[in-house]
């Protein structure tokens, strides 16, 4: 409220912005950086006291297994974000330029079904699906191949990595590109640009912001997830969110389970950061 | 009489059930510059990038010199379009907008480089190359746009109202920079447009449409002083346009009395004829023919001259156009009623 | 039309990827009418078996009342929450907003697992961890993003104009909140509370942590999946997956709906 309103306590104004400062200040703020502390304290008999000790920061970070685990987790997670990425856009593109109107309606509803339905069933299901005696397998059988060893590998945990992330990309990629502006394609194909050339010319610069905040999502999503590399890739060697939840389940060594966590918060901020910024960049 | 460059042959433009152009036959001259006028929903944008290729026909041939252009993408024609929206690319700067086409018929980096700031540099914005688009006021953003569709040295190019975005001011100097550069190129210009004065300002001939049918075609004085038909009379609006039922002898009886046109109709038809407003003078006392009683509203001054809005004795609003000074020297007051009067041979009849 | 191939070779595409999406939704759904336990082509016979395990499953029904009891919490608060950040980004202009955008749309950007290990840190730290309100309490951060993005949307439809014409006819703040911005946004409202307890009723990493022994329904799934394999998993799942589509159909309809009735042409 401008001008001498503003000069008195606006209480109506106040009461709508008190409940989301309270309760996220509480307990979104407050968790995260209780962790930074937490992540100084110290274990004693299974009982985590307070205290100002590098003792968990020097331990985690200096063991090799720590550090091979973090670069595997990095590595699945642009793998997966780049498999995301590739997979998604054609069918967001054609969603967007060829569908109908009515057919992009309902692709978007069947695309959000899934973020409802249960991750944890899905990846069981997979699991029953790809097993080595399993319906894929039993059906490649059928063609004399196989059978094929798809659980407990890369590829199990990158189909658990789509399954997860590729509707969401697809749905952020349509968006995006229902966002160009039809003219400019026009222009371009009218300047002599032709259909396929039109989609690397025009049509991605114009879209990259929606496709890099649908990137880095999926990379968020799979950097942080345990259920598709503990369920589906058999956890050889861990992934960080699996070091968490080993760490923290046992033993009580919650701090050094915070030491891990801060570095994948560090790590994901770097990232979406960089990332952001590229999509942000202005031209000179 | 030149070759026409371009022959759209009975062309149809269907969207559904609604048809948006319903078969017109038009002849574009080589070097001419062409206004497509008309209000909104006539066809004339449609007719213009089924020009392009944006749209396909449903029935009939587009030629350009000779050559059927239907069926061939839009990427294969050389007919650049300067949108209304100007349509620039958003992330690229305004030399590597002018370059686009050019990148698109394989030009090599050095020599497109050197013809886009050739092409800025002849609009005037040569300083300004390497600067983002959305920095650039709107005039500038224009002849980046102009630069960028005449880069390729096209045979024809298209324009869909590409001034009707900017202030009044730098509309009359862009026309002047349009008008310049056809004559200068030679080339052909196909202008769509819903303002009267840019078309008449600018176009060598005009073309008038409605509901998806050429109305009339012709110089801007042959559509002022002759419309065909009410349509065009009302559309170009300097107009007072008259009915009545013909008398025979090109007398026309209407609300005003008796009236004298050249021209005639058979006797007992209705009959309407239009007369510019700048055709008619006006008197203290009525004059031998074509004399109607009114009496004076108000006056509206544009430039030099100034129009009057009279009402006649029945309530029907008639305009006349003067210049000023001629106005200065009338003997007007709102108390007492003048004659508005017309020679018969500035009465135009019309179709209907 | 030269594009034809092209265009059939993205249906193709499109019919392709909505198989794999929807692969493990339909083959759990098949699998749990399925007699065996390692379900492969041939599929075996069909039973209610698992459905029958499922149902007495001496976990399952403590654990059912807890995900409804913390869905229907989470959904309450969350969409309240949302509401009210929703509105104040709609309204007004103040120092530190971007701050408040950022504590309001944040949390889906920080991994569930680290969510998890943090709100355990926190909440044990009060001795507030292990209950039942301990989980309402995460989903309540997790889930009002979510609502607040919903009712934001639909804020975004309302003419600017209709609430200083309110105030104008003589409507107090308060009276306007009642009669106009309530009545406009409640379709979004509504479903802000099914997409809200539908996430709450489907999460596991951070009821898994902070729930102790008040498990919820995933977290019973994910105990039993650390097991053995169990189709009684594809038999809960597939009911928790018709709750969950229920509300989902709910919500998208009502979203989809009134965008439709009111949203502008374009």
């Amino acid at each position: 409220m401008s001008g001498q309103k503003a000069r008195r306590t606006d209480w109506y104004a106040l009461s709508w912005r008190v409940p989301l400062i309270v309760w996220q200040g509480l307990f979104f703020v407050g968790p995260l950086l209780f962790m930074i502390a937490m992540s100084f304290f110290i274990v004693k008999n299974y009982r985590m006291e307070a205290a100002f000790d590098w003792g968990n920061w020097i331990k985690t970070l200096g063991r090799p297994i720590f550090w091979d685990s973090y670069f595997l987790t990095l590595r699945l997670a642009f793998g997966a974000t780049i498999l995301t990425t590739l997979f998604a856009f054609p069918a967001s593109f054609f969603l967007s330029f060829h569908a109908s109107e009515t057919f992009r309606r309902w692709a978007v509803f069947f695309l959000i079904i899934p973020f409802f339905t249960s991750y944890l069933v899905r990846i069981f299901a997979w699991q029953v699906i790809l097993a080595q005696q399993g319906v894929i397998n039993a059906g490649l059988s059928l063609f004399g191949l196989g059978p094929y060893t798809m659980l407990n590998t890369m590829f199990g945990t990158m189909i658990g990595y789509l399954t997860l992330c590729l509707p969401l990309a697809v749905i952020l990629q349509t968006f995006a590109l229902n966002g160009v502006d039809r003219r400019l394609v026009e222009a371009a194909h009218n300047l002599g640009c032709g259909k396929f050339h039109t989609i690397f010319a025009v049509i991605l610069p114009l879209a990259k912001t929606g496709f890099v905040v649908a990137a880095v999502f999926c990379f968020i999503l799979s950097f942080g997830d345990f259920v598709a590399p503990y369920y589906l890739g058999g956890s050889k060697p861990p992934t960080l969110s699996i070091m968490i939840i080993d760490t923290s389940k046992s033993g009580q060594q919650w701090p050094r389970a915070a030491v891990v966590a801060l570095m994948m918060i560090v790590t994901l901020m770097g990232v979406a950061f960089s990332a952001i910024a590229y999509a942000y960049r202005r031209r000179r | 009489m030149r070759q026409p460059l371009v022959v759209l042959d009975n062309v149809v433009k269907r969207f559904g059930s609604h048809v948006a152009v319903k078969g017109i036959n038009l002849e574009i001259r080589e070097g001419e510059f062409l206004a497509v006028m008309g209000p909104s929903g006539c066809g004339k944008t449609t007719t213009l990038r089924m020009l392009a290729g944006l749209e396909d026909p449903s029935e009939g041939d587009i030629r350009l010199a000779g050559q059927s252009l239907v069926g061939k993408s839009p990427h294969e024609r050389d007919t650049p379009m300067v949108w209304q929206s100007l349509a620039l690319f958003p992330f690229l700067n305004a030399r590597e907008n002018v370059e686009f086409g050019l990148k698109m018929r394989k030009v090599e980096p050095a020599a497109r480089r050197r013809r886009a700031l050739d092409w800025l540099d002849r609009l005037g914005i040569g300083e300004f190359a390497e600067r983002p688009v959305d920095q650039l006021s709107g005039g500038q953003r224009q002849r980046v746009a102009l630069a960028r569709a005449l880069v390729t040295e096209p045979r024809i190019l298209l324009l869909d109202e590409p001034l009707s975005a900017l202030d009044a001011h730098l509309v009359i100097r862009m026309q002047a920079v349009l008008t310049k550069l056809q004559k200068e190129l030679g080339i052909t210009f196909v202008y769509v447009t819903h303002s009267q004065s840019e078309a008449f300002a600018m176009a060598d001939r005009i073309v008038i449409m409605s509901k998806g049918e050429i109305a009339q075609i012709g110089t801007a004085r042959e559509i002022y002083r002759a419309p065909i038909n009410r349509f065009v009379a009302e559309f170009v609006g300097r107009n007072n346009i008259f009915t009545g039922t013909s008398q025979g002898g090109g007398h026309v009886e209407t609300p005003f009395g008796t009236l004298t046109v050249s021209g005639e109709r058979a006797k007992g038809t209705p009959v309407s004829f239009s007369v510019a407003a700048d055709l008619m003078s006006v008197s203290a006392t009525p004059t031998a023919t074509n004399s109607i009683e009114a009496q004076l509203l108000s006056e509206e001054f544009v430039g030099s001259m100034v129009t009057l809005f009279f009402e006649a004795k029945d309530g029907t609003e008639l305009k006349v156009q003067m210049p000023e000074r001629s106005f200065a020297a009338l003997p007007l007051d709102t108390s007492r009623s003048v004659y508005l009067n017309f020679a018969p041979e500035n009465a135009q009849l019309l179709k209907d | 039309m030269s594009l034809a191939p092209t265009r059939i070779l993205l249906r193709i595409y499109i019919g392709i990827l909505f198989l794999f999406v929807f692969a493990p939704i339909i083959a759990s759904f098949v699998f749990s009418f399925n007699s065996d336990r390692f379900p492969t082509i041939p599929l075996g016979g069909f039973t209610t078996h698992w459905y029958e395990k499922a149902f007495f499953n001496a976990e399952l029904l403590p654990a059912a009342l807890n995900s409804l009891t913390v869905a229907l919490s989470t959904a309450l608060l969350s969409t309240f929450i949302g509401f009210t950040a929703a509105y104040t980004d709609y309204r007004y202009q103040f120092f530190g907003k971007t701050g408040f955008l950022i504590l309001g749309l944040l949390p889906p950007t920080i991994p569930l697992i680290i969510m998890a290990l943090a709100m355990l840190g926190w909440l044990s730290n009060f001795h507030a961890s292990g209950m039942v309100v301990s989980i309402v309490i995460a989903h309540t951060v997790l889930c009002a993003p979510f609502a607040m993005a919903i009712i934001r949307l639909r804020l975004h439809q309302m003419d600017p104009n209709l609430e200083p014409a309110a105030h104008n006819l003589g409507a107090s703040e308060w009276v306007t909140m009642l009669n106009i911005i309530i009545p406009f946004t409640r379709p979004s409202i509504i479903a802000a509370l099914c997409l809200t307890a539908a996430v709450s009723f489907d999460e596991f990493a951070v009821s898994w942590f902070v729930s102790g022994l008040n498990k919820t329904i995933p977290v019973v799934i994910l105990e039993i999946l650390t097991g053995n394999i169990d189709p009684q998993v594809n038999a809960i799942g597939s009911v928790v997956l018709l709750v969950s589509i229920a509300l989902v159909v709910i919500a998208q309809s009502l979203v989809m709906g009134r965008t439709r009735s009111t949203g502008t042409a374009s």
